[in-house]
Parts: structure tokens; C-alpha cells; sequence
């Protein structure tokens, strides 16, 4: 994923953890887009082991559902495409195994 | 709670069209989407702290633009962005009006009452099975269009689109005036049969130009960026290696199969309407002619089979955005009318310019929907290829469990075959598999695809936590 530069001024980066990592967005980016911008296309696992990625990025195919969560809230199932990223919040591609 | 005298589903060109109606009549109106900011997917607009001062400039964009303007500046609108509508429930009988279900984007339900529903649901990409369409880095055109518009951001560095469907052109041109580089753009069809389809309608679309123009434009501009258009080069495929996701994908060439590489496919055999919650809601819908889908049926004045129901824009049949915005401008009319805000002399006035700008353009709309059909070009899936993406059902378990059900019987219909083997079960509701799976049984039956029961449409329209659900009841 490449950014559009010219012609778009951004707000400040904010850091968000993917996966345990953090990847630098910025405020008004989708949680989709972050995990484009952490360098994969990998959404989630389907139940065969293969990766599978984002589809229609408008709220209707639910294939880039990760878990997401704010601070110390439970973990939720989002669609990443409809969720604006904040700060502090976390993003889980597999089953988080506790609270975090 | 507040009960407005109508609520709007959809924040896209229909939906703001008929706001706009709704508040010059005095009517209290909401309009829920799911995105954070109105416009729809055509005029997907960039987050509110990004500053985009070039965002969708050219014409065809011009009238939607200022139908945006005029109505996100009225501050008698009630907008709710980032709301996901899971379902619409008629009042009990005796009284008039609807529950809408919504949840947040984040989470959290609510509720909205209203005495009146327009459902402008737009549209979506129809989702096409062929073999490696699940890789990542395969996506809709749609997708791919709403993260340049809106995001600002180029999904891939190498692309190729692929499929039937005109808007290709488009999104060719948008791809390269925000610095990426498009691969190649394949149809299906070959040049021969768009021209000829284009010509059998040419005389009656040429009543509105403008897209005809613009279509032309861009074509003009990917000539210049050396872009390559190939003509009868359908897609067999998309391949990967490893858990990486898209590398190539195959076409059917003039000398054998040919391996395009690239690193974002993105298909565009059409549209679909979204007309789950009419059909939740108990309206009639029929078979969208010709790409698929349900679209919601409608009287003269945009109200659908259910009283105080009322259908307008891609719902109803993908037409595109003026068509949207003309039948949105008149649904808004028919409810002042039915609310007591205009009487019928003033709603009829008032709809005689919407309704002779929507009639001038259905030249170009069947010009358009002979040359991007896409049931002669679309894909082959292979027994492994997952129809149901959701519930990972392959299209070899979906036609097992198609011959099964016609050993049975012939009158089955989508909800059977869910039964049977799970395709449609999973989050989105059946949204992404529901066509193949009716085009399936229509040719096994031996019928046409309108005779097919859908699925039955569940509540929530949405996926939902049911802790959620539980917390609400709480």
C-alpha cells in the first residue's frame, strides 16, 4: 500500500498495535488501511490455514472483520473497512487469547 | 424517544436527494449510513481531518457535489454516521411507523423510531467465485475505488482490473491520476460485441450525453498513459504462492492461456442492490436484469409493496448516481405528500422534473447495462473455488448439495441448500454467495433465476456482537 502524497495534507501519525507491533497511521485512516500499511494483506486465517485479505471495503462482504480493542475494553469483532483508528487501540488478526 | 417523520437509509446520492425534499417540506429527518460522512460510495469523501482540495473534481461528479454541499450545510438534518441499520420492523397494527435497529461502528446498539422508512441502500460490487479469488490482494473495483477517493491510499503498486464492467475505464484513470500504475485492464467480452451492443442503444442514450463523453475522456487519457486495454482476454484465474496473497492472474489469451503479474486484482463484473432490509422488511423485490441480484419493486412515486416504505437509487435497480439522485428527489416528494406536507397538485408539480430527467436517461442505462452484462463472461469456479467466503464452502460442496435437494424435489430455493452444506450462513448474510448460488439452482432446476427463492432474510442485516444484543436487553 502506497499513500497518496500529493494533494492530501494529513493530520499527525498516532502509533496503533497490530498484531503486538506498532504501525505509525493517521488519524482518520480506517483500521483496513493500517493493516495495509503494516505491509501485509493478510486480514485473517480462513479454517483451512490460508491467509485471506480485505474484499470490498464498504461495510457489506465482512472479510476484513478483525478484533479490535480500546485501551482496556474487551475485545469486539469489527469490520476493520467501517472503524476509524484511535489512539491506543489495539488490532488482533487471530483470536486474542485473554483480555488485554 | 424522538419519532421522526422519516428516516433515511443510505447517506448516497438517493438518500440526500430526497433529504433535501424532506427538509424543504419542514419533515424531521434522519439519515443513517455507515460511513462517518454522507455521500455514498460515489462520493465517498476523505475523512474529516484529512484536506483533500483536488477530491473528485471532474463532471460527472459536479451535480452530486453540490446535492452534498446543500444538504451536509443544512443543520435541520439529522445525521448518523458510523451506524450500521440491522433491521426495520413495522409498528404494531393500529399504529403507523418503524423500528429501526443500528449499531455503531465500534459497537453499542440503539434504536430509531420513524413514521416513515426510505431504504437507499445503494449498491455494492458483485462478488464474482473464481479460483484464487480469495488470495489477498484480490478485491473489488469498488473497493479499490473507495480507498483512492476516500483514504487516499493506492492498495497495490502493480494493478490489473479485471472483469466486464465500463467502470473499469474509470477507475483506470483515477488509479493512474493518483501515481499508480495499472498492469493492464481486461474485459471478458471482446470490442466487437460492446460496440454492437453500445450501437443498438445508441439512439436513445444519446439524450444524455455526458456520460457517453466522459467515458470517451478516459479512455482517451489511458491511451495516453499507455495503459492496455485487452478486449476478449477473460480471467481464468488468480494465482499466489505461499500465505503472501496475489502474484499473477491467468487470462484466456488469443494464443493460450497468458499470466499477467501484479499485485492487486481487482474484478468489476457490475453491481448488486442492497435490498436485504427490503426484503427483511417483508417488500417485494424482484431479479435484477441483467447482471443479478434483488431489486425492490415500486409504484409510479417510489413507494414500495409495504406501507410507509419507500425505495429509491440502486435499491430499486443499479442505475447510477443521477438516476439515483432523480428517484431519491421524487421518493422525498411522494412521503411530503403521504405526510400531508404537500398536497397532490404540489407533489405532482414537483415531480415532473425529476421524473422527465430520470425517464431521458434510460437510454443510456440500458446502453450501459447491454454492453457490461456479465452473465455470457462470468468465471468458472472450480469445485475447490469457495462460493461462501464467509463459511469457506467450495462450489463442490454447493452443487452437491444442489443435487441432493433436486433429488427431493424441484422447488427449492437458497435457504435449502443452506440447510444443506452452510453456503450463506456466515457474517455477511449471504450478501457475497446468495447470486451464484440462485444462478446455480436456476440452471440445475432448469428456470430462470427469478423463479429461485433467495435466501430468507435474517435479522441483523449486519454483523452484531451478541453481547450487544444481550447488554441492550439488560
Amino acid at each position: 500500500m502506497r499513500r497518496i502524497e500529493q494533494g492530501v495534507t494529513r493530520p499527525e501519525p498516532i502509533a496503533v498495535e497490530i498484531d503486538g507491533a506498532s504501525v505509525m497511521v493517521h488519524p482518520g485512516e480506517t483500521v483496513a488501511v493500517a493493516l495495509l500499511a503494516s505491509a501485509s494483506r493478510r486480514f485473517r486465517d480462513d479454517r483451512s490455514g490460508a491467509a485471506r485479505g480485505m474484499f470490498c471495503n464498504m461495510g457489506t462482504c465482512s472479510e476484513c472483520t478483525v478484533w479490535a480493542a480500546l485501551g482496556t475494553s474487551p475485545w469486539r469483532r469489527l469490520r476493520g473497512c467501517l472503524m476509524p483508528v484511535e489512539p491506543g487501540l489495539r488490532i488482533s488478526t487471530r483470536e486474542p487469547e485473554a483480555m488485554p | 424517544m424522538t419519532v421522526f417523520d422519516i428516516a433515511i437509509v443510505g447517506g448516497g446520492p438517493a438518500g440526500l436527494a430526497a433529504a433535501e425534499r424532506t427538509l424543504a417540506a419542514g419533515l424531521s429527518t434522519c439519515v443513517i449510513d455507515e460511513q462517518q460522512r454522507p455521500g455514498g460510495q460515489i462520493l465517498r469523501q476523505p475523512p474529516s481531518a484529512f484536506s483533500v482540495p483536488g477530491w473528485l473534481t471532474g463532471a460527472p461528479y459536479r451535480k452530486g457535489r453540490a446535492l452534498l454541499a446543500n444538504v451536509s450545510d443544512d443543520a435541520k438534518l439529522h445525521w448518523l454516521g458510523g451506524q450500521s441499520v440491522l433491521g426495520i420492523t413495522p409498528d404494531p397494527a393500529g399504529e403507523t411507523g418503524f423500528t429501526l435497529a443500528l449499531s455503531g461502528t465500534m459497537g453499542g446498539v440503539s434504536e430509531v423510531r420513524a413514521k416513515r422508512v426510505l431504504v437507499a441502500g445503494g449498491c455494492y460490487d458483485m462478488p464474482v467465485a473464481l479460483p484464487g479469488w480469495t488470495l489477498p490482494g484480490v478485491m473489488s473495483a469498488g473497493a479499490v475505488q473507495t480507498l483512492v477517493k476516500a483514504q487516499q491510499v493506492l492498495p497495490g503498486q502493480r494493478i490489473v482490473l479485471f472483469g466486464t464492467h465500463p467502470l473499469m475505464i474509470v477507475l483506470a484513470k483515477q488509479i493512474i491520476e493518483a501515481g499508480g500504475q495499472v498492469e493492464a485492464v481486461c474485459f471478458a467480452q471482446s470490442l466487437k460485441r460492446m460496440a454492437k451492443a453500445a450501437l443498438a442503444h445508441l439512439p436513445r442514450a444519446i439524450a444524455t450525453p455526458a456520460p457517453l463523453i466522459a467515458a470517451a475522456g478516459g479512455m482517451a487519457a489511458l491511451r495516453r498513459a499507455g495503459v492496455r486495454i485487452r478486449y476478449a482476454a477473460p480471467v481464468l484465474r488468480c494465482e499466489g504462492e505461499g500465505q503472501g496473497g496475489v502474484e499473477q492472474v491467468v487470462i484466456a489469451g488469443p494464443n493460450g492461456e497468458e499470466a499477467l503479474a501484479c499485485d492487486l486484482a481487482a474484478m468489476c463484473y457490475g453491481f448488486l442492490p442492497q435490498a436485504d432490509l427490503v426484503r427483511q422488511a417483508g417488500a417485494g423485490v424482484r431479479w435484477s436484469r441483467p447482471a443479478g441480484g434483488w431489486e425492490a419493486v415500486h409504484d409510479g412515486a417510489m413507494r414500495s409493496t409495504v406501507p410507509g416504505l419507500y425505495v429509491a437509487g440502486e435499491t430499486t435497480g443499479v442505475a447510477g448516481s443521477d438516476a439515483a439522485m432523480a428517484e431519491g428527489a421524487i421518493a422525498g416528494l411522494a412521503i411530503a405528500q403521504d405526510a400531508g406536507a404537500l398536497n397532490e397538485r404540489e407533489a405532482a408539480t414537483a415531480m415532473r422534473g425529476p421524473r422527465s430527467a430520470r425517464k431521458a436517461m434510460q437510454g443510456f442505462i440500458g446502453l450501459l447495462r447491454a454492453v457490461a452484462d456479465p452473465c455470457p463472461w462470468l468465471p468458472a469456479a472450480s469445485a475447490e473455488t469457495l462460493l461462501c467466503r464467509c463459511e469457506d464452502i467450495a462450489a463442490g460442496a454447493v452443487d452437491r448439495a444442489i443435487a441432493d435437494a433436486l433429488s427431493v424435489g424441484p422447488s427449492f430455493g437458497a435457504s435449502a441448500i443452506k440447510l444443506r452444506c452452510r453456503a450463506g450462513m456466515g457474517l455477511c448474510q449471504g450478501r457475497s454467495c446468495e447470486h451464484a448460488l440462485v444462478r446455480r439452482i436456476a440452471a440445475a432446476r432448469g428456470c430462470g433465476e427469478g423463479e429461485v427463492e433467495g435466501f430468507r432474510p435474517r435479522f441483523p442485516a449486519r454483523p452484531l456482537a451478541i453481547a450487544d444484543l444481550l447488554e441492550d436487553a439488560g
